[in-house]
């Protein structure tokens, strides 16, 4: 058995901080990345015995370092220390930078990857190199490792339970979901990372079993870019950063390798292939997607409590298809105060009352499924002059009016629960004390006036069996020229998935990294 | 507003931003308070504007306007050197007389006006037809809300109340819940 602590302090793991000199590091495999993708690959690769190093730019915190407070994980846990956005700023970007990358403060939903997506990728986007009956002892053997359960509907708080009911009431879909805990103690912090390791996520499981089996680890190490030879990566270099990871530390990093796999993410795993110039048919960076969300404000006359317990726990996926119009599914958002207070709409006095009727408020979400449309293309991820990367997303028409139709179905879920009030969250709110489309559709649904924010990143490095139009193959995630090459994270979707991915991230790359050992 | 207004508005759009950082500047601007700390992301001009609009933003009782400017700079200290760069232009922008002439017909530089004058201000940049100033003024909402409401101070009114020292009895073993792992957590016979 292997105890946490442990793991951080063997001797496989490096911290790029402490270094005094510039480091020059060979191995068979190098994996760059540890979040979903690369937590996963590294475990398969390690235990089928290959030599595999994982670089992460992100720290290393434990349990002992999730203090509960907003105000001291949202640097150490979060990309750009959660300032990241959209290059308009319409759509603010929560997504993880640490060792168990976005997995250490997601809110724990697994969904497998729905067959119609699946179908869909194989017919719209040359997806060929897999079924999804393939995936499925994938799931089955990660759903064992994470304890991914469905939860019952005794155990949701009273955020999730006004979702459900509301849905019920209507005769809409709704289900609770399942999470990847182990004995939840119902803190209800995952978004700042599990204070006591009952969320199953890549740092205290594979992480750990990558290590086990002889991986090691590298992080506050940032990828720059690759060197290339004769169409073949020679190897990796990269910046070493402070213990906070804001500054570099003055040192670098090179990794000599046979083979790498970035698992970087949607949005930094395509930054790294443009900082590397490695974009020889302009499809890099193309095709990002969101799952975009508009939230609602239900006030009710019971106690609502949205910041106790499992923060996510039942979802209705009734408008998940909606033919020419783009679907979406519902869910409850977790409720920490400082992340809320920028969702609350308005400023002094207006701003404050509504923050503190939070306590009888339900916080409802709408995530819209973007990319399965001819006319929904996604973003673009482009580089900063300082070689960070930015992504362009566009919220076009047809996503407005999605928004203004779900912000009226949340709004009519809401009242089917029992709120005596809802709220939108623009900027000035619209308040209803009943249904109102009108007041919907007047409201002001322009960039800057409405919160929308995005939880899931999504490709930017689409898979797929034409050259010409993907970055990587779908048999095994290789790049299509350079051999060396591949990409196993969540930026390999050709389009959103219309549900939480991070389990379509884990049954994926289970695949893929089994046929890359398979391969080897 | 007639067209023609409309359109020199719109144009204006792709320099507003640069223009945070011109310099014409009818009235020095008021002193707010002095960084307690050594500022990480801010310039002292920026900085100073910023305590101007964080008084604001938040008003809530206990709220202190100079602690909350800190805050946000320590925040800004972990984003993109393009992001620092962008708000400090835009707490230029709030604060310079040449953008709220043009565009509000206002000399007096934003720390110089007096609550209702800032508010009527905070008020035409989230109410306007330039993308770059609805979303300038929910950056700096954002960013001065959060940062309160990060504070425990700001709890008790909310009934936020989070659990604390539970990371002490934190699961120790990184296989709990697997099957191996529950077969040894059985007692032994005997």
């Amino acid at each position: 058995m292997t105890t946490l602590a442990l793991v951080r302090s063997s001797p496989a793991v490096t911290d790029g901080s402490a270094q005094t000199a510039d480091l020059e590091l060979k191995t068979d495999v190098c994996i760059i990345g540890s979040g979903a993708g690369g937590a996963v690959t590294a475990a398969k690769l390690a235990a089928a015995g290959l030599e595999v190093l994982i670089v992460e730019e992100g720290g290393y915190y434990t349990s002992q370092d999730f203090t509960m407070r907003e105000k001291d994980v949202a640097a150490k846990l979060y990309q750009e220390g959660m300032t990241r956005t959209t290059a308009d700023a319409g759509i603010a970007i929560l997504q993880g930078r640490a060792v168990g990358g976005t997995t250490v403060v997601n809110w724990t939903t697994s969904f497998r990857t729905p067959e119609d997506v699946v179908a869909h990728w194989k017919e719209k986007h040359n997806v060929g190199g897999f079924a999804h009956a393939d995936l499925t002892p994938h799931y089955d053997a990660i759903e064992r490792r994470l304890a991914i359960a469905k939860v019952e509907y005794a155990t949701l708080n009273q955020n999730n339970k006004t979702l459900y009911d509301g849905c019920k009431k209507l005769d809409w879909a709704v289900d609770t979901l399942r999470r990847n805990v182990f004995a939840c103690m119902q803190t209800g912090m995952c978004g700042l990372g599990c204070p006591v390791n009952a969320k199953r996520s890549m740092l205290v499981t594979l992480i750990p079993d990558a290590i086990d089996a002889g991986a090691k680890l590298m992080f506050r190490a940032r990828a720059d870019r690759f060197e290339t030879e004769a169409g073949e990566i020679k190897r990796l270099k990269g910046t070493l950063l402070d213990a906070d990871g804001k500054k570099p530390t003055g040192k670098s990093f090179t990794v000599t390798a046979k083979r790498f796999i970035v698992s970087g993410g949607a949005i930094n795993s395509p930054a790294l292939l443009l900082r590397s110039g490695l974009n020889d048919n302009g499809r890099v960076g193309l095709r990002t997607f969101l799952h975009p969300v508009v939230g609602s404000a239900g006030s009710y006359d019971f106690a609502i409590d949205p910041f106790r317990g499992a923060p996510q726990s039942a979802a209705s996926h009734h408008f998940a298809h909606r033919k020419d119009d783009v679907g979406f599914f519902l869910e409850a958002a977790p409720w920490y105060p400082s992340v809320a207070a920028g969702a609350v709409p308005g400023f002094g006095k207006t701003h404050e009352d509504m923050m503190n009727g939070a306590g009888k408020q339900a916080l409802h979400i709408a995530i819209l499924i973007d990319g399965f449309h001819d006319d929904i293309p996604g973003g673009r991820v482009t580089l900063r002059p300082s070689g960070a990367p930015l992504l362009d997303y566009p919220i076009l028409p047809k996503l407005w009016d999605t928004f203004r139709f779900a912000q009226k179905r949340l709004a009519e879920m809401q009242f089917a629960s029992g709120a005596k009030t809802v709220s939108t969250l623009h900027d000035p709110t619209v308040m209803m004390t009943k249904l109102d489309e009108v007041a919907i559709d007047a409201a002001p649904w322009q960039v800057g006036r409405v919160p929308v924010f995005t939880a899931h990143q999504m490709g930017g490095c689409a898979m797929g069996d034409d050259a010409k139009t993907s970055v990587v193959r779908s048999e095994d995630l290789r790049h299509h020229t350079i051999k060396n090459l591949w990409v196993m994270d969540g930026s390999v979707f050709p389009t959103s998935l219309g549900v939480n991915p991070q389990e379509s991230i884990y049954g994926l790359v289970g695949l893929m990294s089994s046929r890359f050992v398979a391969q080897k | 507003m007639n067209r023609r207004t409309l359109l020199k508005r719109g144009l204006l759009g792709g320099v507003v931003l640069l223009l945070g950082g011109g310099t014409l500047a009818l009235l020095p601007a008021k002193i707010n308070g002095a960084p307690t700390e050594p500022l990480l992301a801010l310039d002292a001009k920026a900085f100073n504007v910023l305590v101007a609009v964080a008084a604001r933003i938040v008003t809530a009782k206990g709220s202190d306007p100079i602690a909350i400017a800190q805050g946000v700079d320590k925040v800004l200290s972990s984003a993109v050197l393009e992001t620092r760069a962008d708000i400090n232009k835009l707490l230029g922008l709030f604060e310079n007389a040449l953008p709220g002439f043009l565009l509000d017909a206002r000399l007096t530089p934003f720390t110089r006006l007096d609550p209702d004058g800032q508010e009527r201000v905070l008020e035409a940049w989230r109410n306007s037809r330039l993308t770059v100033r609805r979303t300038g003024y929910q950056a700096l909402r954002k960013l001065c809300l959060a940062t309160w409401y990060a504070n425990e101070a700001s709890w008790g009114p909310i009934g936020y109340s989070p659990p604390s020292g539970l990371n002490a009895i934190a699961y120790p073993d990184s296989k709990m819940g697997t099957p191996e792992w529950i077969a040894e957590q059985k007692p032994s016979p005997g």
